[in-house]
Protein backbone atom coordinates (compact mmCIF):
# COMPACT_ATOMS: atom_id res chain seq x y z
CA UNK A 1 0.00 0.00 0.00
CA UNK A 2 1.09 3.60 0.28
CA UNK A 3 1.84 4.12 -3.38
CA UNK A 4 -1.71 4.27 -4.63
CA UNK A 5 -3.44 6.12 -1.84
CA UNK A 6 -5.41 9.11 -2.99
CA UNK A 7 -6.79 11.74 -0.67
CA UNK A 8 -9.17 14.52 -1.51
CA UNK A 9 -9.78 17.23 1.05
CA UNK A 10 -12.86 19.42 0.98
CA UNK A 11 -12.49 23.17 0.89
CA UNK A 12 -14.02 23.81 4.29
CA UNK A 13 -11.94 21.14 5.99
CA UNK A 14 -8.80 22.54 4.40
CA UNK A 15 -9.50 26.18 5.15
CA UNK A 16 -10.52 25.48 8.71
CA UNK A 17 -7.28 23.75 9.58
CA UNK A 18 -5.14 26.49 8.07
CA UNK A 19 -7.12 29.20 9.87
CA UNK A 20 -6.78 27.27 13.12
CA UNK A 21 -3.02 27.38 12.81
CA UNK A 22 -3.13 31.08 11.94
CA UNK A 23 -5.17 31.87 15.01
CA UNK A 24 -2.50 30.38 17.25
CA UNK A 25 0.61 31.61 15.53
CA UNK A 26 2.90 31.03 18.47
CA UNK A 27 1.94 27.52 19.48
CA UNK A 28 1.50 24.09 18.00
CA UNK A 29 -2.00 23.22 16.90
CA UNK A 30 -3.65 19.94 16.01
CA UNK A 31 -6.92 18.48 14.92
CA UNK A 32 -8.77 15.52 13.52
CA UNK A 33 -9.78 14.78 9.93
CA UNK A 34 -13.02 12.98 9.25
CA UNK A 35 -14.47 11.58 6.06
CA UNK A 36 -15.13 8.35 4.22
CA UNK A 37 -13.78 6.14 1.51
CA UNK A 38 -15.39 7.24 -1.74
CA UNK A 39 -15.45 5.82 -5.22
CA UNK A 40 -12.21 4.50 -6.75
CA UNK A 41 -10.97 4.15 -3.18
CA UNK A 42 -10.32 7.87 -2.93
CA UNK A 43 -10.34 8.88 0.70
CA UNK A 44 -12.54 11.92 0.98
CA UNK A 45 -11.69 14.23 3.87
CA UNK A 46 -14.95 16.09 4.40
CA UNK A 47 -14.30 17.97 7.58
CA UNK A 48 -11.58 18.94 10.02
CA UNK A 49 -12.05 19.44 13.73
CA UNK A 50 -9.64 21.79 15.49
CA UNK A 51 -8.55 20.23 18.77
CA UNK A 52 -5.82 21.95 20.68
CA UNK A 53 -3.43 24.84 20.85
CA UNK A 54 -1.68 23.97 24.10
CA UNK A 55 -0.22 20.94 25.83
CA UNK A 56 -0.71 18.75 22.81
CA UNK A 57 1.11 15.80 24.36
CA UNK A 58 -1.56 15.17 26.98
CA UNK A 59 -4.18 12.49 26.64
CA UNK A 60 -7.41 13.51 28.42
CA UNK A 61 -8.63 16.18 26.02
CA UNK A 62 -7.64 14.09 23.01
CA UNK A 63 -9.55 11.04 24.26
CA UNK A 64 -12.63 13.10 24.98
CA UNK A 65 -12.53 14.76 21.61
CA UNK A 66 -12.15 11.46 19.79
CA UNK A 67 -15.15 9.96 21.60
CA UNK A 68 -17.32 12.96 20.77
CA UNK A 69 -16.11 13.27 17.19
CA UNK A 70 -16.79 9.62 16.48
CA UNK A 71 -20.18 9.93 18.05
CA UNK A 72 -21.13 13.03 16.08
CA UNK A 73 -19.76 12.08 12.67
CA UNK A 74 -20.56 8.38 12.99
CA UNK A 75 -24.23 9.22 12.73
CA UNK A 76 -23.47 10.92 9.40
CA UNK A 77 -21.66 7.89 8.05
CA UNK A 78 -18.23 9.41 8.47
CA UNK A 79 -15.30 8.31 10.55
CA UNK A 80 -11.90 9.54 11.64
CA UNK A 81 -9.55 9.25 8.67
CA UNK A 82 -6.59 11.29 9.78
CA UNK A 83 -4.92 13.93 11.86
CA UNK A 84 -3.44 17.34 11.23
CA UNK A 85 -0.67 19.19 12.97
CA UNK A 86 0.93 22.61 12.82
CA UNK A 87 4.35 22.97 14.40
CA UNK A 88 5.22 25.62 16.94
CA UNK A 89 8.23 27.03 15.13
CA UNK A 90 8.05 28.57 11.68
CA UNK A 91 11.09 26.74 10.32
CA UNK A 92 10.25 23.38 11.81
CA UNK A 93 9.07 21.23 8.91
CA UNK A 94 9.41 17.88 10.63
CA UNK A 95 6.64 15.59 11.70
CA UNK A 96 7.16 15.32 15.46
CA UNK A 97 6.79 12.34 17.74
CA UNK A 98 3.50 13.39 19.29
CA UNK A 99 1.97 13.77 15.83
CA UNK A 100 3.28 10.37 14.83
CA UNK A 101 1.89 8.72 17.92
CA UNK A 102 -1.56 10.20 17.46
CA UNK A 103 -1.31 9.14 13.83
CA UNK A 104 -0.39 5.61 14.99
CA UNK A 105 -3.47 5.48 17.13
CA UNK A 106 -5.77 6.49 14.27
CA UNK A 107 -3.96 4.12 11.94
CA UNK A 108 -4.94 1.22 14.21
CA UNK A 109 -8.59 1.86 13.42
CA UNK A 110 -8.23 3.21 9.89
CA UNK A 111 -5.29 1.67 8.01
CA UNK A 112 -5.26 4.31 5.25
CA UNK A 113 -4.96 7.09 7.83
CA UNK A 114 -3.26 10.28 6.73
CA UNK A 115 -1.33 12.82 8.77
CA UNK A 116 -1.28 16.34 7.41
CA UNK A 117 1.45 18.75 8.44
CA UNK A 118 1.03 22.44 7.75
CA UNK A 119 3.83 23.83 5.59
CA UNK A 120 4.67 27.35 6.75
CA UNK A 121 6.87 28.14 3.77
CA UNK A 122 4.13 27.27 1.31
CA UNK A 123 1.62 29.21 3.37
CA UNK A 124 3.84 32.27 3.34
CA UNK A 125 4.30 32.03 -0.42
CA UNK A 126 0.57 31.74 -1.00
CA UNK A 127 -0.21 35.42 -1.64
CA UNK A 128 2.60 35.65 -4.19
CA UNK A 129 1.80 32.64 -6.30
CA UNK A 130 -1.32 31.28 -7.84
CA UNK A 131 -0.75 27.73 -6.69
CA UNK A 132 -3.70 25.40 -6.53
CA UNK A 133 -2.01 22.77 -4.42
CA UNK A 134 -2.64 22.67 -0.67
CA UNK A 135 -0.17 24.44 1.62
CA UNK A 136 0.43 21.25 3.55
CA UNK A 137 2.56 18.12 3.44
CA UNK A 138 1.02 14.75 4.07
CA UNK A 139 2.28 11.50 5.47
CA UNK A 140 1.06 7.95 5.26
CA UNK A 141 2.28 4.75 6.86
CA UNK A 142 4.30 2.55 4.55
CA UNK A 143 4.71 -1.22 4.65
CA UNK A 144 7.49 -0.94 7.22
CA UNK A 145 5.12 0.91 9.54
CA UNK A 146 6.94 4.21 9.45
CA UNK A 147 5.37 7.54 8.50
CA UNK A 148 6.55 8.59 5.07
CA UNK A 149 5.99 11.84 3.30
CA UNK A 150 3.76 11.41 0.28
CA UNK A 151 3.35 13.29 -2.93
CA UNK A 152 7.02 13.16 -3.92
CA UNK A 153 8.39 12.19 -7.30
CA UNK A 154 8.62 8.58 -6.13
CA UNK A 155 4.86 8.39 -5.82
CA UNK A 156 3.60 7.86 -2.30
CA UNK A 157 0.02 8.84 -3.05
CA UNK A 158 -1.41 12.25 -3.63
CA UNK A 159 -3.48 14.82 -1.83
CA UNK A 160 -5.68 17.25 -3.70
CA UNK A 161 -8.25 19.84 -2.74
CA UNK A 162 -11.72 19.13 -4.05
CA UNK A 163 -12.52 22.69 -5.05
CA UNK A 164 -9.76 24.23 -7.20
CA UNK A 165 -10.40 27.76 -6.02
CA UNK A 166 -9.79 26.94 -2.35
CA UNK A 167 -6.54 28.85 -2.02
CA UNK A 168 -8.17 32.01 -3.31
CA UNK A 169 -10.99 31.68 -0.81
CA UNK A 170 -8.41 31.00 1.88
CA UNK A 171 -6.49 34.17 1.07
CA UNK A 172 -9.69 36.12 1.25
CA UNK A 173 -10.45 34.70 4.69
CA UNK A 174 -6.93 35.45 5.89
CA UNK A 175 -7.15 39.10 4.89
CA UNK A 176 -10.54 39.46 6.57
CA UNK A 177 -9.10 37.88 9.74
CA UNK A 178 -11.64 35.09 9.71
CA UNK A 179 -9.25 32.96 11.72
CA UNK A 180 -10.43 34.82 14.80
CA UNK A 181 -13.66 32.82 14.62
CA UNK A 182 -12.14 29.35 14.78
CA UNK A 183 -13.12 27.50 17.94
CA UNK A 184 -11.19 24.40 18.93
CA UNK A 185 -11.91 21.70 21.47
CA UNK A 186 -9.57 23.41 23.93
CA UNK A 187 -11.71 26.56 23.74
CA UNK A 188 -14.80 24.46 24.30
CA UNK A 189 -13.38 22.92 27.46
CA UNK A 190 -12.59 26.39 28.76
CA UNK A 191 -16.08 27.62 27.92
CA UNK A 192 -18.57 24.98 26.87
CA UNK A 193 -20.85 27.48 25.17
CA UNK A 194 -18.22 27.68 22.40
CA UNK A 195 -18.95 25.14 19.70
CA UNK A 196 -15.97 23.14 18.40
CA UNK A 197 -17.98 22.15 15.32
CA UNK A 198 -17.79 25.76 14.13
CA UNK A 199 -21.25 25.50 12.61
CA UNK A 200 -21.62 29.09 11.42
CA UNK A 201 -18.18 29.44 10.00
CA UNK A 202 -18.81 28.97 6.29
CA UNK A 203 -22.28 30.35 6.07
CA UNK B 1 -2.35 34.42 31.82
CA UNK B 2 -5.39 36.60 31.48
CA UNK B 3 -8.69 35.97 33.17
CA UNK B 4 -11.97 36.02 31.31
CA UNK B 5 -13.06 39.48 32.46
CA UNK B 6 -9.70 41.02 31.61
CA UNK B 7 -9.82 39.41 28.19
CA UNK B 8 -13.24 40.92 27.53
CA UNK B 9 -12.00 44.36 28.51
CA UNK B 10 -8.90 44.00 26.37
CA UNK B 11 -10.85 42.86 23.33
CA UNK B 12 -13.40 45.63 23.73
CA UNK B 13 -10.65 48.23 23.84
CA UNK B 14 -8.85 46.64 20.93
CA UNK B 15 -12.00 46.84 18.87
CA UNK B 16 -12.49 50.45 19.79
CA UNK B 17 -8.91 51.35 18.89
CA UNK B 18 -9.06 49.40 15.63
CA UNK B 19 -12.11 51.39 14.61
CA UNK B 20 -10.49 54.70 15.41
CA UNK B 21 -12.47 55.23 18.60
CA UNK B 22 -9.49 56.42 20.62
CA UNK B 23 -7.95 54.94 23.75
CA UNK B 24 -4.78 53.87 21.97
CA UNK B 25 -2.51 54.56 24.91
CA UNK B 26 -4.84 52.84 27.38
CA UNK B 27 -4.90 49.82 25.10
CA UNK B 28 -1.13 49.67 24.89
CA UNK B 29 -0.86 49.94 28.67
CA UNK B 30 -3.30 47.09 29.07
CA UNK B 31 -1.33 44.92 26.67
CA UNK B 32 1.76 45.54 28.80
CA UNK B 33 -0.05 44.96 32.05
CA UNK B 34 -1.55 41.65 30.97
CA UNK B 35 1.62 40.67 29.13
CA UNK B 36 -0.34 39.51 26.09
CA UNK B 37 1.19 39.11 22.69
CA UNK B 38 -0.61 41.38 20.23
CA UNK B 39 2.42 42.47 18.30
CA UNK B 40 0.68 43.47 15.09
CA UNK B 41 -1.74 45.74 16.93
CA UNK B 42 0.93 47.18 19.21
CA UNK B 43 3.07 47.96 16.21
CA UNK B 44 0.28 49.69 14.36
CA UNK B 45 -1.17 51.75 17.17
CA UNK B 46 2.10 52.34 19.00
CA UNK B 47 3.73 53.64 15.88
CA UNK B 48 0.89 56.03 15.19
CA UNK B 49 1.52 57.64 18.58
CA UNK B 50 5.29 57.71 18.13
CA UNK B 51 4.95 59.34 14.71
CA UNK B 52 2.76 62.08 16.12
CA UNK B 53 5.01 64.43 18.09
CA UNK B 54 2.05 66.05 19.85
CA UNK B 55 0.67 62.75 21.11
CA UNK B 56 4.15 61.55 21.92
CA UNK B 57 5.12 64.48 24.09
CA UNK B 58 1.91 64.07 26.06
CA UNK B 59 3.22 60.78 27.38
CA UNK B 60 6.09 62.41 29.25
CA UNK B 61 8.48 59.83 30.65
CA UNK B 62 6.28 57.01 29.42
CA UNK B 63 7.44 57.84 25.91
CA UNK B 64 10.48 55.60 26.38
CA UNK B 65 8.37 52.73 27.60
CA UNK B 66 6.41 52.98 24.39
CA UNK B 67 9.57 52.98 22.29
CA UNK B 68 10.58 49.78 24.03
CA UNK B 69 7.15 48.21 23.56
CA UNK B 70 7.02 49.09 19.87
CA UNK B 71 10.59 47.89 19.33
CA UNK B 72 9.75 44.44 20.66
CA UNK B 73 6.49 44.30 18.72
CA UNK B 74 8.32 45.28 15.54
CA UNK B 75 10.86 42.50 16.08
CA UNK B 76 8.03 40.03 16.50
CA UNK B 77 6.50 41.21 13.21
CA UNK B 78 9.87 41.05 11.46
CA UNK B 79 9.88 44.81 10.89
CA UNK B 80 13.55 45.07 11.73
CA UNK B 81 13.78 48.58 10.24
CA UNK B 82 11.28 49.99 12.72
CA UNK B 83 12.76 48.07 15.63
CA UNK B 84 16.18 49.42 14.77
CA UNK B 85 14.94 53.02 14.77
CA UNK B 86 13.29 52.58 18.16
CA UNK B 87 16.36 50.98 19.71
CA UNK B 88 18.52 53.79 18.31
CA UNK B 89 16.38 56.43 19.99
CA UNK B 90 16.63 54.57 23.28
CA UNK B 91 20.38 54.10 22.97
CA UNK B 92 20.81 57.83 22.57
CA UNK B 93 18.66 58.53 25.60
CA UNK B 94 20.09 55.82 27.85
CA UNK B 95 23.60 55.03 26.65
CA UNK B 96 24.66 52.86 29.60
CA UNK B 97 21.39 51.04 30.21
CA UNK B 98 21.27 47.26 30.57
CA UNK B 99 17.61 47.33 29.59
CA UNK B 100 18.52 48.93 26.27
CA UNK B 101 21.40 46.49 25.99
CA UNK B 102 18.90 43.66 26.16
CA UNK B 103 16.96 45.25 23.33
CA UNK B 104 20.12 45.39 21.22
CA UNK B 105 20.59 41.71 21.84
CA UNK B 106 17.00 41.00 20.89
CA UNK B 107 17.38 43.01 17.72
CA UNK B 108 20.34 40.90 16.65
CA UNK B 109 18.33 37.85 17.63
CA UNK B 110 15.38 38.95 15.51
CA UNK B 111 17.68 39.14 12.52
CA UNK B 112 18.50 35.49 13.11
CA UNK B 113 22.14 36.02 14.15
CA UNK B 114 21.84 33.84 17.20
CA UNK B 115 25.54 33.51 17.84
CA UNK B 116 26.09 37.27 17.89
CA UNK B 117 23.07 37.73 20.11
CA UNK B 118 24.39 35.12 22.50
CA UNK B 119 27.69 37.01 22.72
CA UNK B 120 25.87 40.23 23.53
CA UNK B 121 23.85 38.49 26.23
CA UNK B 122 26.91 36.84 27.70
CA UNK B 123 28.77 40.09 28.01
CA UNK B 124 25.72 41.67 29.66
CA UNK B 125 25.55 38.75 32.08
CA UNK B 126 29.17 39.30 33.13
CA UNK B 127 28.15 42.57 34.73
CA UNK B 128 24.68 41.42 35.80
CA UNK B 129 24.82 37.70 36.43
CA UNK B 130 21.35 37.71 37.99
CA UNK B 131 19.45 39.38 35.17
CA UNK B 132 16.49 37.05 34.76
CA UNK B 133 15.33 38.46 31.46
CA UNK B 134 18.67 37.83 29.79
CA UNK B 135 18.79 34.28 31.09
CA UNK B 136 15.33 33.75 29.71
CA UNK B 137 16.26 35.23 26.34
CA UNK B 138 19.05 32.69 26.05
CA UNK B 139 16.65 29.86 26.87
CA UNK B 140 14.16 31.18 24.32
CA UNK B 141 16.93 31.35 21.76
CA UNK B 142 17.76 27.67 22.20
CA UNK B 143 14.10 26.94 21.68
CA UNK B 144 13.87 29.14 18.61
CA UNK B 145 16.73 27.26 17.04
CA UNK B 146 15.03 23.97 17.70
CA UNK B 147 17.71 22.97 20.19
CA UNK B 148 15.28 21.70 22.80
CA UNK B 149 17.81 19.75 24.85
CA UNK B 150 19.91 22.89 25.28
CA UNK B 151 16.78 24.80 26.27
CA UNK B 152 16.10 22.18 28.94
CA UNK B 153 19.66 22.33 30.27
CA UNK B 154 19.56 26.11 30.42
CA UNK B 155 16.14 26.15 32.06
CA UNK B 156 17.25 23.68 34.70
CA UNK B 157 20.33 25.78 35.42
CA UNK B 158 18.14 28.86 35.62
CA UNK B 159 15.80 27.15 38.06
CA UNK B 160 18.72 26.24 40.31
CA UNK B 161 19.17 29.95 40.87
CA UNK B 162 15.62 31.25 40.53
CA UNK B 163 13.74 28.45 42.19
CA UNK B 164 10.64 30.55 42.84
CA UNK B 165 9.99 31.43 39.20
CA UNK B 166 6.68 29.69 38.58
CA UNK B 167 6.47 30.56 34.93
CA UNK B 168 9.82 28.96 34.33
CA UNK B 169 8.74 25.73 36.03
CA UNK B 170 5.64 25.75 33.90
CA UNK B 171 7.61 26.33 30.75
CA UNK B 172 9.88 23.42 31.65
CA UNK B 173 6.88 21.21 32.34
CA UNK B 174 5.36 22.07 28.98
CA UNK B 175 8.58 21.37 27.14
CA UNK B 176 8.78 17.97 28.84
CA UNK B 177 5.19 17.23 27.85
CA UNK B 178 5.93 18.15 24.24
CA UNK B 179 8.79 15.63 24.32
CA UNK B 180 6.56 13.08 26.03
CA UNK B 181 8.86 13.07 29.07
CA UNK B 182 5.88 12.82 31.36
CA UNK B 183 7.68 11.80 34.55
CA UNK B 184 9.87 14.88 34.38
CA UNK B 185 6.84 17.04 33.64
CA UNK B 186 5.07 15.57 36.66
CA UNK B 187 8.03 16.53 38.83
CA UNK B 188 7.76 20.16 37.68
CA UNK B 189 4.08 20.28 38.53
CA UNK B 190 4.74 18.72 41.95
CA UNK B 191 7.20 21.53 42.54
CA UNK B 192 4.58 24.10 41.47
CA UNK B 193 1.87 22.61 43.67
CA UNK B 194 4.23 22.69 46.64
CA UNK B 195 5.02 26.36 46.03
CA UNK B 196 1.48 27.49 45.28
CA UNK B 197 -0.94 24.89 46.59
CA UNK B 198 -4.04 26.93 45.85
CA UNK B 199 -3.60 27.38 42.10
CA UNK B 200 -6.09 25.00 40.44
CA UNK B 201 -4.27 25.12 37.12
CA UNK B 202 -1.29 23.21 38.54
CA UNK B 203 -3.49 20.56 40.11
CA UNK B 204 -5.27 20.07 36.81
CA UNK B 205 -2.09 19.92 34.75
CA UNK B 206 -0.55 17.46 37.21
CA UNK B 207 -3.61 15.24 36.99
CA UNK B 208 -3.55 15.39 33.19
CA UNK B 209 0.10 14.31 33.14
CA UNK B 210 -0.53 11.43 35.55
CA UNK B 211 -3.53 10.32 33.51
CA UNK B 212 -1.37 10.35 30.40
CA UNK B 213 1.26 8.17 32.08
CA UNK B 214 -1.48 5.75 33.10
CA UNK B 215 -1.38 2.73 35.40
CA UNK B 216 -3.67 2.19 38.31
CA UNK B 217 -1.70 4.10 40.91
CA UNK B 218 -1.22 7.16 38.68
CA UNK B 219 -4.86 7.12 37.69
CA UNK B 220 -5.93 7.07 41.33
CA UNK B 221 -3.69 10.03 42.07
CA UNK B 222 -4.88 11.81 38.94
CA UNK B 223 -8.44 11.42 40.15
CA UNK B 224 -7.53 12.96 43.50
CA UNK B 225 -5.98 15.97 41.82
CA UNK B 226 -8.94 16.38 39.50
CA UNK B 227 -11.03 16.36 42.64
CA UNK B 228 -8.86 19.03 44.28
CA UNK B 229 -9.15 21.12 41.11
CA UNK B 230 -12.92 20.92 41.38
CA UNK B 231 -12.65 21.87 45.01
CA UNK B 232 -10.46 24.90 44.25
CA UNK B 233 -12.66 26.12 41.40
CA UNK B 234 -15.99 25.65 43.14
CA UNK B 235 -16.98 22.93 40.68
CA UNK B 236 -16.62 25.20 37.68
CA UNK B 237 -13.82 23.46 35.85
CA UNK B 238 -15.09 21.40 32.92
CA UNK B 239 -11.74 19.73 32.31
CA UNK B 240 -11.53 18.50 35.88
CA UNK B 241 -15.10 17.16 35.81
CA UNK B 242 -14.35 15.28 32.63
CA UNK B 243 -11.07 14.18 34.20
CA UNK B 244 -12.91 12.47 37.04
CA UNK B 245 -15.07 10.61 34.52
CA UNK B 246 -12.12 9.60 32.34
CA UNK B 247 -9.93 8.41 35.19
CA UNK B 248 -12.78 6.55 36.88
CA UNK B 249 -13.54 4.79 33.63
CA UNK B 250 -9.87 3.92 33.07
CA UNK B 251 -9.55 2.60 36.62
CA UNK B 252 -12.70 0.57 36.07
CA UNK B 253 -11.18 -1.02 32.99
CA UNK B 254 -7.97 -1.88 34.81
CA UNK B 255 -9.74 -3.42 37.76
CA UNK B 256 -12.09 -5.22 35.35
CA UNK B 257 -15.22 -3.80 36.82
CA UNK B 258 -14.44 -4.79 40.37
CA UNK B 259 -16.32 -1.93 41.93
CA UNK B 260 -14.26 0.26 44.15
CA UNK B 261 -16.11 1.36 47.19
CA UNK B 262 -14.73 4.87 47.32
CA UNK B 263 -15.12 7.11 44.33
CA UNK B 264 -18.23 5.74 42.66
CA UNK B 265 -20.17 8.56 44.20
CA UNK B 266 -17.60 11.09 43.02
CA UNK B 267 -17.85 10.09 39.38
CA UNK B 268 -21.62 10.17 39.29
CA UNK B 269 -21.50 13.58 40.93
CA UNK B 270 -19.07 14.78 38.28
CA UNK B 271 -21.27 13.38 35.52
CA UNK B 272 -24.32 15.08 36.97
CA UNK B 273 -22.49 18.39 37.28
CA UNK B 274 -21.43 18.14 33.63
CA UNK B 275 -24.96 17.35 32.49
CA UNK B 276 -26.35 20.25 34.43
CA UNK B 277 -23.78 22.65 33.04
CA UNK B 278 -24.28 21.50 29.43
CA UNK B 279 -28.04 21.74 29.79
CA UNK B 280 -27.65 25.33 30.81
CA UNK B 281 -24.84 26.62 28.64
CA UNK B 282 -24.49 24.26 25.72
CA UNK B 283 -27.79 22.42 25.22
CA UNK B 284 -27.05 21.37 21.65
CA UNK B 285 -24.01 19.43 22.82
CA UNK B 286 -25.92 17.63 25.56
CA UNK B 287 -26.59 14.50 23.45
CA UNK B 288 -22.87 14.22 22.75
CA UNK B 289 -22.11 14.52 26.44
CA UNK B 290 -24.64 11.85 27.27
CA UNK B 291 -23.12 9.58 24.64
CA UNK B 292 -19.64 10.27 26.00
CA UNK B 293 -20.65 9.38 29.54
CA UNK B 294 -22.29 6.25 28.25
CA UNK B 295 -19.17 5.39 26.33
CA UNK B 296 -17.19 5.73 29.57
CA UNK B 297 -19.75 3.45 31.25
CA UNK B 298 -20.77 5.98 33.80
Amino acid sequence: MGGELKYEIGQNAYIKLVLHALKHKTSSVNGILVGRVGKDDVIEISDSIPLSHSQIGLLPALELALIQIEEHYGSQGMSVVGYYHGNERYDDAELGNVAKRIGDHIHKYFPQAVVILLDNKKLEALPKGKGLSPVVEFYTKDASKTWRQGGGSDGGGRLTIREPSSNIVLLDYISSEKWKEVVDFDDHLDDISKDWLNPGMFK
Amino acid sequence: MVGATEAVELNRLENQVDNGGGGDWEYLCLVRKFKVRRSDKVLKHGLSILNDSRKRSKLGGEEWTLYEQVAIAAMDCQRIDIAKDCVKVLQKQFPESVRVGRLEGMLVEAKGSYEDADNIYESLLEDNPLDQVIHKRRIAMSKAQGNISEAITRLNKYLEIFMADHDAWRELAEIYVSLQMYKQAAFCYEELILCQPSVPLYHLAYADVLYTIGGQENLQTAKKYYASTIDLTGGKNTRALYGICLSSSAIGQLTKGRKEKEGTELQSLAATALEKDYKKRSPNKLPLLTATLKNLKL
